[in-house]
């Protein structure tokens, strides 16, 4: 399931580099997913203000 | 009630904005630690017990380096060997190749290298790139330029080369006197080295291996 | 909203139209040594050993650089005005501190020219230069930038907080701030040529790719008000919307300097998909645009008037050709070579220089050519500010000057790519071998062509401005 490492020295983001998408996937979705929070709680106060 | 919508609402935005710009920074900090931990210059230690560094320390030059292909990593990477006469010595100390590196790394900026070169691939594309200079074939023995300047080691002909460039010219584009003197020349050289084992993934691709192809005029 | 601060009486204004005034002598110096550096591609006698390509060239981009911060630091005091609704605080310091700035500068370029090079020393690094590109300037020149910048930074702020804290000004405000603390990123100097790489990369990457790009998105908002009269809600939103994508993209795209420098591997990844990502906002900026100019058109025939909405022509152009220039140049030709199996080939060769020509031009120099235009408008308090000849004639000299040296640059880099790097192996003979080759020579001759027709358009530009004041076709 995992890929051998590869780099020189293993390390945490290399270990999550397992192919072409894995790390950035990651680093992706935790960039961009706590925007729901946001969402939820600007959602509410829209709805109270209204 | 009014329909809401969150999408076309500024506050939304300005909160996304802010807390992307804020987590994106912390990551690259993040990422940056853990990169200046793999890219911090080895030491004579590292060299004697085989260990592979990024970027090995300043007495590499006590050393052989070659540039090859390596199955696991999937590109060619520089590999440092048996012993090698750097200006007839080997066993430099980390103190005086440091010195050699440290001047060698002041004179390709007071000289402004990188405003024709490319070091490591970044500069300007005017003249060729030095991230392997010391590898390429030209200089080794029995190649056009070590043969032109009449040394018969490589560093030798590299310093007499850098002293006196437009004496050796390779190309109606010649490389200007930069007023080089003996002692920056062998900085020089040493910089050139030590960049040359730099393990720099791959780049640039099949590095001298095509000696005699037909060029593509 | 009108006042006296924001009228011809604004001291910030007026220091602003003094900005831009250097900053386009520095864009024509610009183009000078970029001539030099291009007919030595082509002849490459010329001038050698007394002004040497590697002088040009770092006049040439040195030029580029503080010519753009001249006129982004102008187009902040031209705008704090009209959004704050107050005269800029400590514009007296502001004063000074331009004149300290321009000062250094004339120092920094005659040492350039008449020193050149020394000895391989600490010393020539604090007087000479540094060696590095784009941030060539000597280590005592960088504690002064560092003093303006602050300076600069400190009027931002202290105006923001007394007025009215806008958006925009909000934005700028945070950018301003990234933009100068970015800059000691590259002041130190260590034997570590990969870690050296590595923090330029944070100056130049995080100043052109991120903070800089942000500055565009609000100078942009910013002009749309102002021109067009476009809807504050709107464009701000839109340009919160820039901001997250901008830097969202921006900030981690920075991998994709990161390949072959020495550094991991995993810098492959971030930098290939974050970076893949930083074309889109600047789509969104071009939609932006469109869809302003659209709306606020729309609006005027519905009203039953077919006049343009534009209040100044030649400056809508400039923003227009920006918001299309920059997805063109810094997006197309970035992501042309930004993914690690590309750019394996590409990296150091004339492709660079070819995406490098057209972002730098199309997502900043246009920009603040822009801001000229308003400021001309400003000063001389002009109602509409029509085309005339000249700014028709620079904007096409200029806009396709620079698109074909982008072409015969892009073909110059595929030349290099196929014979110097896939066939030959990067060495020196097989670089040779590529600079030899027909399309190659041929490219550089093209490109010093299309060099010169840019320099026409800059000198009808710099004859326009200078003649908009006296000129009796704008409405006042």
């Amino acid at each position: 399931m995992f890929e051998p490492f590869t780099d020189v020295v293993p390390s945490f983001f290399g270990w999550l580099n397992q192919g072409p998408m894995t790390l950035t996937i990651f680093l992706h979705s935790i960039i961009v997913l706590p925007m729901l929070w946001i969402y939820k709680q600007e959602k509410a106060r829209l709805e109270q203000e209204s | 009630m009014a329909k809401i919508s969150v999408w076309s609402d500024n506050r939304f935005w300005q909160r996304s904005a802010a807390w992307i710009t804020g987590f994106a920074a912390v990551l690259l900090i993040w990422l940056t630690f853990d990169t200046a931990g793999q890219i911090a210059m080895g030491t004579d230690a590292d060299l004697q017990a085989g260990v592979t560094k990024r970027v090995p320390g300043p007495t590499v030059i006590n050393y052989k380096i070659t540039y090859e292909m390596s199955t696991k990593r999937g590109h060619e990477v520089p590999v440092i060997g048996e012993k090698e006469m750097f200006f007839g010595r080997d066993d430099y100390s980390e103190e005086e190749a440091g010195a050699l590196l440290h001047l060698g790394k002041l004179g390709s900026q007071t000289k402004n290298c990188m405003n024709c070169h490319t070091l490591l691939g970044n500069g300007a594309y005017y003249a060729p790139d030095l991230t392997k200079a010391w590898l390429d074939p030209a200089w080794q023995d029995g190649g056009t330029m070590q043969a032109m300047t009449g040394k018969s080691t490589k560093e030798e002909a590299m310093a007499e080369f850098l002293q006196h460039p437009s004496t050796y010219p390779t190309h109606s584009r010649m490389m200007p006197d930069l007023g080089i003197t003996p002692e920056e020349a062998k900085g020089l050289v040493a910089f050139l080295k030590h960049m040359s084992s730099i393990d720099t993934n791959g780049f640039p691709r099949n590095f001298g291996r095509m000696q005699g192809a037909v060029n593509g005029k | 909203m009108a006042n006296k601060f924001t009228g011809i009486g604004s001291e910030s204004k007026q220091l602003a139209t003094w900005y831009f005034t250097f900053a386009a002598i520095l864009l024509g110096a610009q183009l000078v040594f970029g001539l030099v550096a291009a007919i030595q591609y082509v002849m490459p006698g010329f001038l050698f050993e007394l002004l040497d390509f590697s002088v040009a060239r770092m006049l040439h981009i040195n030029a580029l650089v503080v010519w753009m911060v001249f006129a982004m630091f102008g187009s902040v005091y031209y705008l704090l005005p009209d959004e704050t609704g107050i005269e800029t605080v400590g514009i007296k310091v502001g004063k000074l501190l331009y004149w300290i700035f321009v000062a250094a500068i004339v120092v920094v370029v005659l040492v350039y020219l008449f020193i050149q090079v020394g000895p391989a020393t600490e010393t020539s690094i604090w007087f000479i230069h540094e060696g590095r590109e784009y941030i060539e300037a000597p280590r005592w020149a960088d504690w002064g930038i560092v003093v303006v910048a602050l300076g600069f930074v400190g009027n931002l702020f202290l105006t923001g907080m007394k007025g009215n804290r806008s958006g925009i000004v909000t934005v700028l405000m945070a950018d301003m701030i990234a933009f100068a603390g970015l800059y000691l990123a590259g002041m130190f100097f260590t034997d570590n040529i990969t870690l050296d790489q590595y923090w330029w990369w944070w100056v130049i990457h995080l100043w052109v790719e991120a903070t800089w790009e942000v500055f565009v998105g609000s100078i942009a908002a910013y002009g749309l008000i102002q021109m067009i009269g476009a809807s504050r809600k709107v464009v701000e939103m839109w340009l919160w919307i820039e901001v997250a994508m901008l830097f969202g993209s921006g900030i981690l795209g920075i991998g994709h300097h990161y390949f072959w420098i020495g550094t991991p591997e995993y810098w492959w990844e971030i930098g290939a998909l974050f970076s893949a990502l930083e074309p889109l906002p600047l789509v969104a900026m071009f939609i932006h645009v469109m869809y302003d100019w659209g709306k606020q058109q729309g609006k005027k025939v519905a009203g039953g008037s077919d006049e343009s909405v534009v209040a100044n022509k030649p400056a809508f152009v400039w923003f227009w050709m920006n918001a299309f220039g920059n997805f063109l140049g810094a997006g197309i030709w970035g992501f042309f070579h930004t993914l690690p199996q590309v750019n394996l080939y590409t990296h150091g060769t004339q492709f660079t220089s070819a995406h490098g020509h057209l972002a730098f031009f199309g997502a900043y120099a246009t920009i603040l050519i822009g801001m000229f235009y308003l400021a001309v408008q400003g000063s001389n308090g002009i109602k509409v500010l029509k085309h005339t000849k000249a700014s028709i004639w620079s904007i096409s000299l200029m806009v396709g000057g620079m698109l074909g040296m982008t072409m015969a640059l892009t073909i110059a880099g595929y030349v290099q790519v196929l014979v110097s790097r896939a066939q030959m192996g990067a060495t020196w003979a097989g670089y040779f071998d590529g600079q030899q080759g027909m399309w190659f020579a041929q490219a550089m001759d093209w490109r010093l062509i299309m060099g010169v027709v840019m320099f026409l358009g800059f000198a009808l530009l710099a004859k326009d401005l200078l003649t908009t004041g006296k000129n009796p076709v704008h409405e006042r």
